[in-house]
């Protein structure tokens, strides 16, 4: 209690940091119910890192003087958001093109480009003296040096993602359950589908760029896997994953703050320890249910 | 088929398949207004590639597609797809499955009003699937979850309605009552229907018109011409 008395001092050192982790709770999993609903889990993997790969990129680019040096953080801020966002919106392209022509397997191209994605990132920051620092740290999950301008980008961004998911949420969901009923309807199913890419693409951009990958991946996927194994409608689905996420992004926090843990590593266990626990006691209801209905059958026929 | 001047759609020449490879060739038919056709063949034969050919989810690699325009407009079409095409990852109720069918008259962003709300209720009661308006759609029997596709191509008030194997993995009690129900619907209001199936004893006494596919070729003739038992012989042997 004291802890999380101290993390809502308004004076507290790691104020952005708390509330960052709290919007990306919130808002990754809303995202993330579309990549469990279209069983694209894998993309839900390989796409923060190939996000953070661009992010190497456009530091590297710097290192490599074809870009003057930003000194200034909304600067380098704006450089790494493109590089971001441009490696993941081309990775979401690259994917659809190679998945319509049936290319490979699913899994082969997204684990292809999980691994090479990681190997670049690696291999692009050890020789890169500018961004080599920092990045290291969004490589752990360190969710520590949040400035204001970040915060309210990210706040202002995620905003968006999650008024644009609920206003469009009855488009979005048709051309994701039924897409050959949507065409019948006249629908632009290409259009909604790169809408609804272009959404999750800027999402991922924003969340690696100040999070790091594997905080990202954590929520865009643990959240959605927890809440679908106890939601029974889309709406429970939605509120509950995010509801879920916002919650262990602040226990998350004040865990690792308490610990002196790295904050987006501390999160992450946490969420699959969640997930564990609660596919264990889904398990357990069903089980339980099954055996009332026995006894109850049993005791009928008796 | 009938009289052109009655008709709701037309094939001219058409090709169907997938990237180049065409299945079916020179499909040249009429749907007049009213008519309930079969769609008959083996699996594999083209069936659901010509219904989404002419649903446009697929392109078709050449000839035309003609509809005759209902009340000035394009006439709407209802579609049943197979029901193991839709994933049950999805946590929907059978309601807001049928609630899809409306959402051609609801523009992006719009909340579904009352009246369309009241409307996909009136469809689960003509499909007799009143009483599983909120269960979750996943867990329905095979017939009842037909019922409900049914329910939903019927909610988008078509000018055309096009099932896809409606009846294929039901058993024959519940087969029959899906095709009650569709003689119903096209009876009562006077509904166009084309059904593919390959299960030719379930629909037989049912549809009017019979289009069979048969080793890429389309034959074509009402039902008690084409079904006769000399025909079917002649038909399954060139």
């Amino acid at each position: 209690m004291n802890t999380l008395r101290e993390v809502f001092d308004p004076n507290f050192l790691l104020r952005n940091s708390v509330y960052i982790s709290v919007v990306f709770g919130l808002t990754c999993p809303l995202v993330g119910v579309y990549l469990v609903l279209r069983r694209l889990v894998f993309m839900g993997v390989a796409l923060p890192q190939i996000s953070s790969c661009g992010i190497a990129f456009a530091f590297a680019l710097q290192g490599w003087g074809l870009l003057p040096h930003a000194h200034e953080t909304p600067g380098e801020h704006t450089l790494a958001f493109l590089g971001s966002t441009f490696f993941t919106l081309a990775a979401i392209l690259l994917f659809s093109l190679l998945a319509r022509r049936g290319c490979g397997s699913v899994e082969a191209r997204l684990g292809t480009a999980y691994a090479l994605a990681w190997a670049w990132s690696v291999l692009l920051l050890v020789k890169n003296p500018i961004g080599e620092h920092g990045l290291l740290d969004l490589q752990k999950g360190e969710i520590i040096a949040i400035s204001n301008f970040e915060l309210a980008m990210t706040a202002g961004a995620f905003s968006l993602v999650a008024a644009a998911l609920f206003v469009f949420r009855k488009e979005f969901l048709l051309v994701s359950f039924d897409p050959d009923m949507a065409i019948s309807l006249k629908k632009n199913v290409l259009g909604w589908d790169a809408a609804l890419f272009l959404l999750i693409g800027l999402t991922i951009s924003i969340s690696v760029l100040s999070a790091g990958p594997l905080v990202t991946l954590g929520f865009l996927l643990f959240p959605p896997l927890t809440a679908h194994l106890f939601a029974r409608t889309m709406r429970q689905f939605a509120l509950l994953a995010s509801a879920l996420g916002g919650v262990t992004a602040l226990a998350g926090f004040c865990l690792a703050y308490r610990w002196d843990l790295p904050v987006g590593a501390t999160d992450v266990a946490l969420l699959g320890a969640i997930y564990a626990l609660a596919a264990l006691a889904r398990n357990t209801l069903a089980r339980g249910h099954i055996s009332i209905f026995g006894h109850a059958n049993q005791a009928r026929r008796g | 088929m009938d009289n052109h001047s009655d008709t709701l759609l037309s094939l001219e020449g058409l090709a169907v398949g997938y990237g180049r490879q065409a299945v079916l060739e020179d499909v040249n038919l009429r749907f007049p207004r009213c008519s309930f056709s079969g769609l008959l063949g083996a699996n594999g034969s083209g069936k659901s590639t010509l219904i989404r050919t002419l649903l446009g989810i697929l392109p078709p690699l050449a000839g035309r597609i003609a509809f005759v325009p209902t009340n000035g407009g394009d006439p709407v079409l209802g579609y049943a797809p197979q029901r193991e095409s839709l994933d049950p990852i999805f946590l929907l109720s059978s309601f807001e499955v049928v609630l899809m069918g409306v959402c051609g008259r609801v523009g992006p962003g719009r909340f579904i009003d009352k009246r369309e709300r009241a409307w996909a209720h009136q469809c689960l009661e003509q499909t007799g699937a009143a009483d599983l308006s909120g269960k979750q759609f996943s867990e329905l029997s095979g017939g009842q979850k037909q019922r409900v596709l049914i329910a939903r191509a019927l909610a988008t008030k078509p000018d055309f309605l096009l099932l896809d194997e409606p009846t294929s993995g039901i058993d024959v009690a519940v087969k029959q009552s899906i095709m009650e129900l569709l003689r119903r619907i096209h009876q009562e209001q006077r509904q166009t229907i084309l059904m593919a199936s390959h299960d030719l004893p379930a629909v037989r006494r049912y549809i009017g018109h019979v289009i069979w596919l048969h080793q890429g070729k389309v034959l074509e003739g009402p039902t008690h011409e084409l079904l006769a038992p000399d025909r079917i012989e002649a038909i399954l042997d060139f």
